[in-house]
């Protein structure tokens, strides 16, 4: 082999090796982000703030994480899934709407993206933040707000989603938040991170 | 013989380029309609569902949905990534095929075939 093509041939193998290199794709590294406490046990007791009249939510405030967001409605998508809001930059939660609205018996569910795609992050991108007792405020339609605090935080797999822990009866007034989280495959997340609170008071 | 060399690497570079291009150039059109996943839409009278049902005096959810809620969107960097990797691997496959062209044109000439 001349002296040419062997420069030829360093030359390619070199800009192959350089470029290569340079395109990983990032989406499968781990985050961060920790497993939280998988135990929604810690209930106070269940004597709690009398419930509030049917109202639907239009507003959710949660301060320690900084959210402050407009609250739309969501259904049920074709699938039988619940429907999760648009991915726009102006990224707000929503509220399912066969779940009693906040601060009424039950489990009322409200749902955010962790991230938004090309947009960025989601409102619901620091969810895993919250520890107990955080405040959370659910502003209603009829000018009241339900006022909730943090009973648990949950990661967990979405092949295991607790359907029965996050939708069943209970018998309290109580929220449910729920977002993505843990390590991505592509565009997927692993994980739902769920946030489970109870009413705490209710303002005028 | 140098130029009949450099001419033929070039002549080569410029057909691999020039089928490479058009397959760059289709990247941005998936990156948009991945982002707009089916399941986002929030017009009630895309899903099928039961009449919305209030929920009633034992506190409870209507209609429990079936599976996870798909609650995130790969972020900007992900995405660019893949496509970095896509431009990576073509970039390398136009390298190789200059690199294979100057050595043949060379063993050629070297060989007075």
């Amino acid at each position: 082999m001349t002296s040419l093509s062997r420069r030829a041939f360093v030359t390619a193998a070199t800009a192959s090796l350089l470029v290569g290199c340079g395109g990983g794709d990032r989406t499968g590294r781990a985050t961060p982000e920790r497993r939280e406490s998988t135990s929604p046990s810690s209930r106070p007791p269940a004597k709690a703030t009398r419930a509030l009249g049917r109202s639907v939510p239009v507003g959710l405030e949660i301060p320690a994480i900084g959210v402050d967001t407009p609250v739309m409605q969501l259904g049920l998508a074709r699938d039988r899934t619940v429907q999760v809001p648009p991915l726009t930059a102006d990224d707000v939660a929503g509220w399912y709407r066969h779940s009693p609205t906040p601060g009424r018996l039950g489990p009322s569910v409200i749902l955010g993206h962790v991230t938004v795609g090309v947009h960025g992050d989601g409102v619901f991108r620091h969810l895993t933040r919250l520890r107990r007792s955080d405040r959370i405020v659910a502003r209603l339609e009829n000018g009241t707000a339900a006022v909730f605090a943090v009973d648990s935080i949950r990661t967990v797999a979405k092949a295991d989603f607790p359907t029965d822990a996050v939708y069943g009866n209970v018998d309290r007034p109580e929220l449910r938040l729920i977002t993505c989280g843990g390590p991505r495959t592509g565009e997927e997340y692993r994980d739902n991170v769920i946030v489970f609170a109870a009413l705490s008071s209710a303002s005028p | 013989m140098r130029r009949t060399v450099f001419s033929a690497a070039a002549l080569a570079c410029t057909a691999v380029l020039a089928s490479a291009v058009p397959a760059f150039a289709d990247d941005p059109t998936p990156v948009a309609e991945a982002t707009a996943t089916p399941s986002v839409s929030p017009a009630p009278t895309d899903s099928p569902e039961p009449a919305p049902a209030e929920e009633g005096s034992t506190g409870g959810v209507s209609v429990v949905p079936s599976g996870a809620p798909d609650t995130g969107a790969a972020p900007e960097s992900a995405q660019s990534g893949a496509e970095a990797g896509l431009i990576g691997g073509g970039a390398t496959a136009v390298l190789a095929a200059g690199g294979a062209a100057v050595f043949l044109v060379r063993r050629r000439r070297a060989t007075g075939a």
